[in-house]
């Protein structure tokens, strides 16, 4: 068995749009809305508020260097292609990671309903369902 | 060999008691809150004189005090034999608000499956559409207003999950998802303002700045806004105060339906 | 036409207004016969009614109707294996429906139906109706259910690669034993049948068989026995082995030769589907990381009859470019939403991709919290966008178990029972707590314990325990108090780190015997002057970090065939408390297959342990050693090593090494489980800080026979080992017993 990938430590992850370089290239300004659709594929995420329509693709590379890290973002690319009025690519620009700011997000949540378990019932529960096992003899 | 209490089981028929009078022993007991009790004298009712008028109010009667005995699962049934067998009456509103109320006593918190909350608002729908001027349509409208506000929740929930893992992509669409379909619930203020969170931290500052400027123009004074307006102004930016036109196309909330 | 009247007639119990209810037509309203038509189907739709006639007779419409009987109650007589509730359940006529003869033979057929699924289809079941006035009937169903109807025999036709033996150990189906009524697998039942049709093709697919084939499978019932006979007619075909293996890749810079180590199927070696299936992983984890996640590997096998190869060509081309819109995960009535999303290296907008699905579907699996786990996926709102749908079925987690037990090891050997509640998903956060509490004739013992499965976000298994426990030995009592706080860290798929710190209260006191020099430990009951010394120390502090490291690439926990397990542990005591001591521990074991064909797996072990003081205290016998049984059969529990005055001390330094051969008992039918088992242990025991002392080191070896259960309490093993080489003054103890796992 090919026992080195059990001990190779580093992992890397490719999250989000997948990038192909000579795909971007075939989508240079002035490209209709319908070869980016081809080349590209559908965009991560459009732009719903603001002027403009808008394409974004998203790609994150994430590296885990021990199996029990965290997986830390080491790139980060945005590609947005921005249409003009007639449907037509006017400005494609590069979002890196560098221009991404890290900071803690808000840790208040908007309350939620529902019925919740609690210490007891969760414990109870569980068992509720089991049939006692007769462990031994 | 079958036993002797066995055989005349065989013959063995319920005194048939008149049907008013039990269902008039049920709805004391249902009065007095002695609940099995009652369910058991609408059950004698419904057995003894199927399909009468009498046996038909029982029915109902039966779902509300297995409702109320929180049999819930029995409930719906017993409120979806009365629909099937009677459309045509006027209790079969009730009983259908029964079933959508023994859903709505079901629903678990977010971060569970939310099968019954999705049940709930299809049962009450139908008491809303079928039934639109029957009394139970206000009570109904509100326990989906509280389901919409449920499957958002779920959403925001699944959303802060990828936000905390810092996978805006997830992120983004999750909060986008709530704020294209769920626009009229509470959580549509939070939406924004992760939206204006994930998009910062990616650098897309005008997405930012636009998702601020919408919470601003539709709720002014809401705490999200103040964090988000924060959050952007440490940053050196302000919300998009730039030509208004696609603003107003984006009001929700406070001018939209109920 | 119009009609000023309705009359209703031949109803007996449902009133008129229903009725009239029901054919849509008013008194006064005009009617053409199209509405007749319309009544009639709707009061036949009711099934209230055997027949329905509307007909206009002068100015009133009369509606004739004759009333089906109606149920009034269904009664079962005879019923004790199979409960009214479940018979209720599966009976179509049910009290205050409509009564019919196709109906009632209907629910004859199910009953029966019911009793065969458990095993016992030779029941008779005779259905009775009586009148009860008013138009309604009572159905009575009178059920003699017989006795269970077993398996005789099992047998193949055309095997001859494989004994009928060996081919009954692969299938579930078993025949009828004394402790069936325990495993309750002799029941013959279709879909276990076709399960077991699954079972042969993958043993034979999985063993070079590529052309097997299964002609029939079929149960043949002889009602005199009330049993059956299951006769499995299969063609095995030939036998292939691996041809040339090649991979071909469209994908410009995915050249196929250096991915050839990446696969299990060799050249020569036999041909095997799981091989097949392993390298495709394989290969299309390796593709993707270098970042062709579309990538998608396809077998090609060519057969070549002549000389029975078959050769393999991977096929890896760029698959399409789909994404995850979104993961909806379904179903979890209890478990937490995240406990399920966080196994999926996967997030919504990555791109699909099968390796990284299968992976975080076995990592469902593993959490053994779910009946069923499985991924399926719906298109998407773009061409190239895909909904993964992620449906669980739970199952309790919950155990509330009983245990009683009888060790012949450890301080308190004999009889012994252990209470423990324990819910493996508790709140639904994925979460491990136990409450277990015990004792035998001379101990207690009492646990606490809990884990959290992804500290601080992280796959870190962090948790504590408590415990607390007391031993009365021959001559003196001892009572342990303490915590530990513990933190598992995978490393990779196979190797694990774990970092713990435990603290504990040792409590010593003498029974009925005095010390009269505390300092050398002399004293008035033939105790170990050494032993009386640390006794007489009174309560002892330890505070000790454990460092360790696991490496498991065992194929199954409860059926180990191939794989390594290795565990080196390093126990530092000494960041404050009175012991100071180091200990280091180590312990491998290799497990392989070594013969097919009977089962035969071997399994060695190599092991060894030193432990030594440093700074300020030094040894005490209790931090010694003791655990002679466990690393050499056939000797007793702190019955080997350095001995004084009649007492062992324990030991310093140890090694050992194990080989054991295990394979399916003879004798006994293969359904009951058991395994037979052969060994030979050898260790070598020394080393003691006290001076005086018969050091009594040296090797010891002894071989013996066991007997291996997979009970449905667990795994149970009797062992009986005859010491070859041993000192004279070593306590022996030839038969040993136990239950639990091997790790």
């Amino acid at each position: 068995c090919n026992s080195t990938d059990a001990l190779s430590l580093k992992q890397e992850f490719k999250q989000g749009y997948v990038i192909d370089e000579d795909a971007i290239a075939a989508t240079p300004v002035g490209s209709s809305r319908e070869q980016v659709l081809l080349s590209l594929g559908s965009p991560s995420i459009t732009r719903d508020f603001g002027e403009g329509e808008r394409f974004y693709y998203i790609s994150q590379i994430r590296q885990r260097s021990v199996g029990f890290g965290q997986r830390r973002i080491v790139d980060q690319r945005v590609l947005a292609v921005s249409f003009n009025d007639e449907g037509r690519v006017d400005n494609i620009a590069n979002y890196g990671l560098k221009d991404g700011r890290v900071f803690d997000f808000i840790s208040r949540a908007t309350p939620t309903g529902g019925r919740e378990t609690t210490f007891i019932g969760g414990v109870l529960s569980g068992i509720g369902k089991g049939k006692p096992s007769l462990g031994g003899f | 060999c079958t036993s002797t209490d066995d055989a005349d089981l065989a013959l063995y028929v319920e005194n048939i008691e008149p049907a008013d009078r039990l269902y008039n022993q049920g709805l004391a007991n249902l009065e007095a809150g002695r609940m099995t009790e009652a369910g058991r004298k609408f059950k004698a009712v419904e057995n003894q004189h199927p399909y009468t008028d009498f046996g038909r109010k029982a029915l109902v009667m039966q779902a509300f005090t297995q409702y109320r005995q929180g049999q819930f699962d029995d409930a719906i049934q017993t409120a979806k034999r009365y629909t099937t067998l009677y459309p045509a009456t006027d209790d079969a509103a009730y009983a259908t608000y029964i079933a959508g109320l023994s859903y709505w006593r079901q629903i678990e918190d977010v971060t569970r499956d939310q099968e019954e909350t999705k049940r709930m608002i299809q049962v009450m729908n139908q008491v809303v559409t079928r039934w639109p001027d029957s009394e139970y349509v206000d009570d109904a409208q509100s326990k989906i207003r509280f389901g919409r506000d449920q499957l958002a929740g779920k959403e925001m929930q699944v959303g802060r999950y990828y936000l905390e893992r810092r996978e805006y992509l997830a992120a983004i669409r999750r909060f986008r998802y709530v704020v294209e379909n769920y626009s009229n619930t509470r959580h549509v203020e939070e939406a924004l303002a992760r939206l204006t969170e994930s998009y910062l931290a990616m650098g897309l500052v005008d997405e930012a700045q636009n998702s601020a400027a919408v919470l601003g123009y539709n709720f002014p004074d809401s705490q999200w806004y103040k964090d988000a307006y924060a959050l952007l102004t440490e940053g050196g930016y302000k919300p998009q105060q730039s030509s208004g036109g696609w603003l107003s196309r984006v009001g929700f909330g406070k001018k939209s339906e109920g | 036409a119009t009609a000023s009247r309705i009359d209703v007639r031949g109803n007996q119990r449902v009133d008129d207004q229903t009725i009239i209810n029901y054919t849509g037509i008013r008194p006064g309203q005009n009617y053409g016969p199209a509405d007749v038509d319309e009544a009639v189907k709707s009061l036949y739709g009711t099934g209230l009614f055997s027949d329905v006639s509307v007909t206009q007779r002068g100015g009133t419409l009369v509606v004739e109707v004759s009333e089906y009987a109606t149920v009034n109650a269904v009664i079962f007589r005879g019923n004790k294996k199979a409960k009214d509730q479940q018979l209720a359940a599966a009976v179509q006529l049910q009290p205050r429906g409509t009564f019919s003869q196709a109906g009632l033979d209907q629910d004859v057929e199910a009953i029966r139906d019911v009793y065969s699924r458990i095993g016992r289809s030779d029941v008779s079941v005779t259905p009775q109706v009586s009148e009860v006035g008013n138009g309604r009937i009572n159905i009575i169903y009178d059920i003699q259910e017989g006795d269970r109807t077993k398996i005789d025999r099992i047998e193949f036709v055309g095997n001859n690669a494989y004994s009928d033996r060996r081919l009954r150990d692969v299938i579930s189906t078993k025949r009828s034993n004394i402790l069936s009524f325990l495993f309750r697998n002799d029941v013959y039942d279709q879909a276990r049948l076709r399960a077991d049709e699954e079972a042969l093709r993958r043993f034979y697919y999985n063993r070079g068989y590529a052309d097997f084939q299964i002609i029939s499978s079929d149960g043949v019932l002889n009602d005199a026995e009330n049993e059956y006979l299951v006769t499995f007619t299969i063609s095995e075909g030939e036998r292939y082995r691996f041809g040339d293996i090649s991979i071909d890749s469209t994908i410009p810079d995915v050249n196929g030769a250096d991915l050839l180590r990446e696969v299990d199927t060799e050249q020569g070696d036999y041909y095997s589907a799981l091989e097949v299936e392993n390298s495709i992983l394989a290969l299309s984890e390796s593709v993707a990381g270098q970042g062709y996640v579309f990538a998608q590997v396809n077998p090609r096998g060519d057969r070549d009859i002549a000389n029975r190869t078959i050769s393999v060509v991977y096929t890896i081309d760029e698959g399409p470019r789909t994404y995850v819109e979104r993961i909806e995960i379904r179903g979890n009535d209890r478990t937490r939403d995240y406990v399920i999303r966080r196994e999926f290296d996967l997030a919504e907008g990555d791109a699909f991709n099968q390796v990284l699905v299968q992976r975080g579907k076995r990592r469902l699996e593993a959490l053994k919290f779910f009946e069923s786990v499985n991924v399926s996926t719906t298109q998407g709102s773009q061409p190239d966008q895909v909904v993964m749908v992620v449906d669980v079925v739970e199952k309790s987690t919950g155990e509330f178990t009983i245990g009683g037990g009888y060790s012949t090891g450890g301080a308190n050997s004999g009889p012994s029972v252990e209470l423990s509640v324990t819910e493996r998903n508790f709140l639904g956060r994925g979460q491990f707590i136990r409450l277990a509490g015990g004792g035998g004739k001379k101990s207690r013992n009492y646990r606490i314990s809990f884990t959290e499965p992804y500290f601080l976000g992280r796959r870190i298994s962090a948790g504590f325990d408590l415990f607390r426990s007391t031993t009365d030995q021959k001559k003196y009592d001892t009572a342990t108090t303490g915590g530990t706080v513990r933190f598992g860290l995978p490393i990779t798929e196979a190797l694990s780190a774990q970092i713990g710190y435990t603290y504990k209260v040792d409590d010593y006191d003498l029974d009925d015997c005095t010390i009269t020099n505390s300092s050398t430990g002399a004293n008035t009951c033939g105790l170990s002057n050494f032993i009386a010394r640390d006794v007489s120390k009174g309560d002892w502090h330890t505070s000790a970090v454990t460092l360790g490291l696991t490496f498991n690439t065992v194929d199954s926990l409860s059926k180990p065939r191939e794989g390594l397990y290795g565990k080196t542990e390093l126990e530092l005591a000494g960041l404050g408390g009175d012991a100071s001591y180091y200990k280091l521990t180590a312990r491998g074991q290799y497990y392989a297959l070594l013969n097919q064909e009977y089962d035969l797996a071997f399994v060695g072990t190599v092991g060894g342990g030193y432990v030594d003081s440093w700074g300020g205290e030094d040894l005490r016998t209790f931090d010694l050693f003791r655990n002679s049984n466990k690393i050499i059969r056939g000797f007793e529990h702190n019955g080997i090593g350095p001995i004084d005055s009649g007492d062992h001390l324990g030991f310093q330094a140890y090694a050992h090494a194990s080989a054991e051969v295990t394979f399916p008992m003879p004798v006994l039918p293969e359904s009951l489980g058991f395994r037979g088992a052969v060994f030979s242990d050898v260790a070598t025991v020394g080393g003691t800080p006290f001076s005086g002392v018969d050091e009594s080191d040296g090797l010891r070896a002894s071989i013996g026979v066991g007997i291996q259960w997979d009970s449905p309490f667990g795994p149970l093993q009797v062992n009986y080992a005859e010491p070859l080489v041993k000192k004279d003054e070593d306590e022996v103890q030839r038969f040993s017993f136990g239950i639990g796992s091997k790790f």
